[in-house]
């Protein structure tokens, strides 16, 4: 049992030994297998492979058991080590000590968009992107995307989410208008809603974080600590709601065989929604 | 025309489902698109438009806007897109090409058999762009994995905008 903490109180000896850790899985090589595993199962919901990750109602089982074993890696190197949570309503601006020097550096240069600040800027030699999306082996952002100006969501949109009651919905893709799950991973519907919330904190932070291999920007982890509190979050708002499908899609639903229902097991690691609901035996959030 | 009518049409594609969910045989795991031809059949459907035999290739889903999407000139060509332009400096050239017969059959329950699938190809100063599709029929692109646009055209802008002066590899597969 262990916590995971606001990334905003962090020590400064907190951040250091979380940055070492990660720099040591990335010299490893053990980082770049997470980066390839997320890309791996990047499927969408007009492909006919089974999805457990994205426009999915595995997203949230999915991500969180992915985050844990990528907690576990860094504990390998520092048992001292968990994932902390970046709540982007709170810590909303360029200006956050999330992106100091001390931390996880800031906003990518103009031009190329390379993070040139921090333990992540290529220059310090430690960090070298891998079969990205460039051909450039730097980590890139571009905070706001300027070109088409991106806000990073707010409180009122996150508990928008939290008070729906439902889990998830039919189509159970990125087309469910309604359900906690897709209000959180925030596909734009068209007519209906723009990208939102999960999405939307890709796309403000730019760069690395938009594209296929989002993992390589190291506060992917930090969002997704916190969406995956979230979760926890609207479990305990409504106590009664479970998570949908309960059960397989009847045969000829066109999501049969495409989607995860509580008790089917997720790739890679054969883990079903229903053994990840709770996690209060693992850690807990402070 | 209600576009996830349509669009789940469009995938209604080419790949019989699985007698059992999630055999091993359609999981994702194993690097896409570097082996078995079956794999590349599959990922293929992903591409599978609107191309209902009798309907002359219309990519009816892509003409719809989405809200989340800043204007970028909207395009209502009846036909299959297809475009070259300079774009911020970079050149962009895309379409939708490569008619291939799709075989299968249509799920139960799912409108308009995809006859026919077709595949889109993009390039940013003549590097592959690689492009995947959403259920309502708009197109995602490895560059900008979370969210998606209507056109391939308004695609290979947005990656433009994302990628500033870099260039995309040469090296990994974006093609599938
Ligand atoms: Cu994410």
């Amino acid at each position: 049992m262990y916590s995971r903490k606001n990334q905003r109180n962090l020590t400064r000896t907190e951040k250091k030994r979380l940055v070492g850790a990660i720099l040591e899985l990335k010299r490893s090589g053990r980082y770049d297998e997470f980066v390839s595993l997320h890309r791996q199962y990047y499927v969408t919901d007009a492909e006919s492979r089974p999805r457990p990750a994205h426009m999915t109602p595995s997203f949230f089982p999915w991500h969180r058991r992915y985050l844990l074993e990528f907690e576990k890696a860094l504990q390998t190197v520092d048992s001292g080590v968990t994932v902390p949570y970046w709540d982007w309503t709170q810590d909303n601006t360029p200006a956050a000590s999330l992106w100091a020097e001390d931390f996880l550096g800031g906003n990518g240069r103009a031009g190329d968009r390379q993070v040139v600040t921090g333990p992540f800027a290529y220059a310090e030699g430690n960090w070298r992107i891998r079969a990205g999306v460039t051909d450039d082996r730097f980590l890139r952002r571009d905070f706001g995307r300027p070109s088409a100006p991106v806000t990073l969501p707010t409180k009122a949109e996150v508990d928008r989410a939290l008070g729906d009651p439902v889990y998830d919905a039919a189509p159970w893709n990125s087309l469910s208008t309604t359900g906690f799950r897709n209000r959180i991973e925030g596909w734009g519907i068209r007519g209906v809603r723009g990208v939102g919330n999960h999405n939307r904190v890709h796309r403000w932070i730019g760069g690395s974080m938009a594209g296929a291999a989002s993992p390589d920007d190291p506060v992917f982890w930090l969002h997704h600590a916190y969406i995956d509190l979230l979760w926890t979050r609207w479990q305990k708002a409504h106590p009664r709601a479970r998570y949908l499908p309960d059960r397989a899609p009847a045969a000829g639903d066109p999501q049969r065989g495409r989607i995860f229902a509580l008790d089917d097991p997720m790739p890679p690691w054969d883990a079903k929604p229903s053994q990840l609901l709770d996690h209060s035996r693992l850690y807990r959030y402070v | 025309m209600d576009p996830t009518t349509a669009t789940d049409g469009t995938t209604a594609t080419a790949v019989p489902p699985a007698d059992t969910p999630h055999s091993p045989d359609a999981t994702p795991a194993g690097a896409p698109g570097r082996h078995r031809p079956a794999r590349r059949a599959v990922l293929r459907t992903a591409f599978t438009a609107a191309v209902v035999a009798g309907t002359g290739g219309v990519l009816a889903p892509v003409l719809f806007k989405d809200p989340g999407t800043p204007g970028r000139g909207e395009r209502r060509s009846q036909a299959p897109e297809r475009f070259s332009e300079r774009y911020r400096g970079r050149d962009i050239r895309g379409g939708v090409s490569g008619l291939v017969p799709a075989g299968g059959q249509a799920r139960p329950g799912e409108a308009a058999a995809a006859s026919t699938a077709t595949v889109a190809e993009v390039t940013i100063d003549g590097r592959p762009l690689h492009v995947m599709r959403r259920a309502d029929g708009s197109y995602l692109s490895e560059v900008n994995h979370y969210e998606s646009f209507p056109t391939l055209l308004e695609t290979a802008r947005a990656a433009v905008d994302e990628l500033g002066t870099a260039q995309l590899s040469a090296t990994t597969p974006h093609t599938i």
